[in-house]
């Protein structure tokens, strides 16, 4: 196993870690199936409001390549489709019966898997509900089936700091990992698996196989473990640049797919909230986040991630791609002479509170603490980017309209951390700059 | 209960926004506001947490950090007033006569600052931006106790005017505002700003010049260091600064304790000022070890040349300034070796212009995008490309 290395991000030290038990959670009167949360997606509705749909029955599809579907999490009528800005498809929410009724597919075992037609595979995959879980790189698109990708990174651990313990997810799931693997050995011969140092010891508890098969362990700095932030480590040449990636949950929910011929519905969520701890949870996809959260803390948001993510809704279903909840309070609105406190309790990058002083968790609150203004040239972004970017001259450079500097300048290597926003004291939202500008030179490109 | 404070701002918003009477003087309502009531939004896009420090409080520090030379400038000036005047005063009368001289020059530059400021802030529908709290402290230390005000008002309108805002304000400008400012009154009117014009006070008694330890050089054979001593210009005098010079920058000590608090917090960045600092070391150790030239400053060691005129001022408040110098940490390495370089060429080249840091940091604020733009081009092609 590999040790990366990673000097710059963010190193941890918040509060909030959930509670590594693990409680069931009952069936919601409602799931939902999101589309918030894909990237590069046109979605197609396929079904009616009223009309009824089984465990696994395609809800909507991708109009790029309409043989991918996302499937139904639960059985029940079409409640009803949600729609967002500009009339683009985001929800599709079912209300459930209690039973499941499942579209069967033929199981295969293990044997099965390598002996299968590469395209039926796909084809199944894709049919199932299941083959989005393969991304690629640089845009993060669905992986591209008819390519042959020098790379695929298995990332054990999620998007978050608290995103849910690879063990917890293994539990039971040995198997199922296992025909994972087997799915990603017929597209590529280099397999790069990657986990968090502390998350090693639950994964070794769970099976020691599945630990001898980790190639890579990331250090406890954020965003170490990220997709994306690996692959600028291990990456040798240009032909990685299209590498796949696949996390944890996504993989094992392939393996149990095709070992069951059945939508996989479980799965691990973890809940974060100012002062209280709570477990993983297991539960269906698509939760309704009531359900997960119960009422919603007033002045507060909730997201998907603390540093990447999305804000969710009040009544927002969580989507296929997301399995953490952070609860993150409001600060002071606004502070008396906030500019010139102390500071024993505001975590920085800077070591201009004396919060640097001491190793204590950090509360972080979700606003932005200051006003924007013109970027000063300090290099903090510089300073904390996981990909050796300088994000402030790719800023500058996507500003001029020098998009060809800007990719120079590695603009397609931005893992989407967040931390350059997060350090900036100007206050520029550096992440969506660059987020914003890949995107757009991705569907140029297309 | 409603803070009392919070109470007016809340009262008087309607008649600065939206359609309120005072509109235009928005800007003014809202950095008062602000100064006294930090804001804080909620983030809208990720991240959706966010470091504490603002610009406000990066501002503040460099404030901070100047308040040492600030203080000690005007006790020293006080302290040499009471010199020139022959006497010998208590410490606090020459932090009253310090006081007299040196904060008509703080106000002023302040408020003709913050007018133009305002004025442009106005005319571009920007808030006011804090940098100028630095900018407006710098340019007054940079100063001999003696200018006369209306130029202190010429000369910060100038660094505001031509050193920033033509550029497109803060953050784009290429040169230092308050050296802009400085420069543009020491080639404007060099009488107030060079020869014997750095002691406050009239009655000059014999034996007292009004000159900086820069003007002093050797005479018939006599070794530059020695002349110094003889002037009253010795190691530790320069070191802790009881001697004529710009209101802050005559104490080595004051200047290095900003730079230390500079440094801790990681407001400016240590390569330019520890590159600085080499730069200078190393080039006057070079210079001294070339034989000849004993009266003149080539032989006056890093010392000498550390601790005397502006060069620790200027390393630490002026050259850090992270606008105008480069943004890449190479970059930064080599501007501030360059600044130290080229201070010592000037002082040893050319008596006839001795204060030499400044021209060497606004000559490399020029070069300070090239740099960039060299260590970009080097860094892009070690990347793996990735389009
Ligand atoms: S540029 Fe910003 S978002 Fe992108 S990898 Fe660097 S720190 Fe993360
Ligand atoms: S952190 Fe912000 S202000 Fe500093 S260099 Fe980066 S973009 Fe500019």
């Amino acid at each position: 196993m590999k040790i990366l290395k990673i000097s710059r991000g963010f190193d941890l030290n918040v509060a909030e870690q959930p509670d590594l038990n693990c409680a069931q959670l009952a069936l919601p009167s409602s799931l939902g199936c999101c589309a918030g949360d894909i990237p590069h997606i046109r979605p197609k509705l396929l079904v009616k409001e009223g009309q009824r749909v089984k465990t696994g029955d395609a809800l909507f599809t991708d109009k790029r390549d309409t043989t991918i579907q996302y499937v139904s999490p639960g059985t029940g009528q079409v409640e009803k489709v949600i729609y967002g800005h500009r009339r683009r498809l985001m929800e599709v929410v079912i209300a459930t019966e209690s039973e499941d009724e499942y579209v069967e597919y033929d199981p295969v075992d293990l044997d099965g898997i390598i002996d299968m037609p590469r395209d039926a595979l796909v084809t199944v995959l894709k049919k199932g509900g299941l083959w989005q879980g393969l991304r690629q790189f640089p845009a993060l698109d669905f992986a591209d089936p008819d390519h042959s990708p020098a790379l695929i990174i298995v990332v054990m651990d999620g998007n978050d700091i608290f995103s849910p313990r690879p063990g917890i997810i293994l539990k039971d799931n040995i198997t199922a990992f296992e025909a994972g693997m087997a799915v990603l050995r017929r597209f590529s011969n280099r397999l790069a698996v990657v986990c968090r140092k502390s998350s090693l010891e639950g994964i070794r508890e769970q099976s020691s196989s599945v630990a001898d098969q980790i190639t890579h362990a990331a250090p406890d700095i954020y965003p170490a473990w990220l997709p994306g932030a690996v692959l600028y480590q291990i990456k040798q040449q240009a032909a990685e640049n299209s590498t796949w990636y696949i996390r944890l949950d996504h993989l094992v929910m392939m393996g149990r797919f095709l070992l069951s011929g059945r939508y996989p519905v479980e799965k691990i969520v973890t809940i974060t909230r100012p002062g209280e701890q709570h477990p993983h949870m297991r539960v269906r996809q698509g939760m309704p986040l009531s359900a997960l959260i119960g009422a919603m803390p007033g002045n507060s948001i909730v997201t998907t991630g603390r540093f990447n993510g999305r804000v969710l809704e009040k009544d927002a279903h969580i989507g296929f791609f997301e399995n953490t909840v952070n609860i993150i309070e409001t600060g002071p609105e606004e502070e008396m002479f906030g500019f010139a406190r102390p500071g024993l309790d505001k975590p920085t990058l800077s070591s201009t509170f004396l919060s640097s002083l001491f190793r204590r968790p950090a509360n972080m609150d979700c606003t932005l603490h200051g006003e924007t203004r013109a970027c000063i040239n300090c290099s903090y972004c510089e300073r904390i980017c996981p990909n050796d970017l300088m994000p402030s001259f790719i800023m500058k450079a996507l500003h001029a309209g020098e998009l060809e500097d800007a990719l120079a300048l590695g603009l397609m290597d931005c893992c989407r951390c967040g931390l350059c926003s997060f350090a900036c004291p100007s206050k520029i939202e550096l992440t969506r700059i660059l987020s914003d500008a890949m995107d757009a030179y991705y569907k140029d490109k297309q | 209960m409603k803070n009392p404070l919070k109470k007016i701002f809340d009262d008087t918003k309607p008649f600065f926004t939206g359609d309120g009477k005072y509109k235009k003087y928005e800007p003014i309502w809202d950095a008062t506001k602000t100064f006294f009531f930090l804001p804080s939004q909620k983030n809208s896009f990720m991240p959706f947490v966010r470091d504490h420090l603002d610009l406000k409080r990066y501002m503040s520090i460099v404030v901070l950090s100047l308040l040492p030379v600030t203080f000690f400038g005007i006790y020293n000036t006080g302290y040499q007033a009471g010199i020139g005047a022959g006497e010998s005063w208590p410490v606090t009368q020459c932090f009253l006569v310090g006081a007299c001289y040196v904060l008509p020059i703080i106000i002023v530059s302040y408020a003709v600052g913050f007018a133009w400021e305002f004025l442009f802030a106005v005319i571009r529908g920007h808030n006011i931006s804090e940098g100028f709290l630095v900018t407006g402290l710098l340019f007054p230390l940079t100063l001999p106790p003696t200018i006369p005000l209306w130029q202190v008002a010429l000369g910060i309108s100038f660094g505001v005017i031509i050193g920033k805002e033509v550029f497109g304000g803060t953050g784009r400008n290429i040169l230092n505002p308050a050296l802009t400012g400085r420069a543009f009154l020491f080639f404007s009117y060099p009488v107030s700003m060079s020869g014997d014009v750095w002691v406050a006070g009239k009655h000059l008694v014999d034996g007292v010049t009004g000159a900086t330890a820069l003007s002093v050089t050797g005479a018939g054979g006599q070794s530059i260091t020695a002349a110094l001593g003889d002037a009253g210009y010795s190691l530790g005098q320069l070191f802790t600064g009881f001697v004529p010079g710009s209101v802050g920058e005559t104490s080595a000590l004051c200047c290095l304790f900003g730079a230390a608090i500079l440094m801790v917090t990681r407001i400016a960045n240590y390569r330019v000022i520890i590159g600085g600092i080499a730069g200078l070391v190393i080039t006057s150790v070079i210079v001294y070890l070339i034989p000849g030239g004993q009266e003149s400053w080539s032989n006056a060691g890093p010392l000498y040349h550390l601790c005397a005129g502006g060069f620790l001022f200027g390393i630490s408040f002026m050259a850090t300034d992270p606008v105008s110098a480069p943004g890449t940490n190479p970059g930064r390495w080599i501007f501030g070796a360059a600044i130290g370089f080229l201070t010592v060429i000037i002082r040893v080249g050319n008596p006839a212009f001795m204060e030499g840091v400044m021209l060497a940091i606004l000559f490399m604020n020029v070069f300070a995008p090239l740099l960039d733009h060299l260590v970009l081009k080097y860094k892009s092609s070690k990347r793996i490309p990735n389009v």
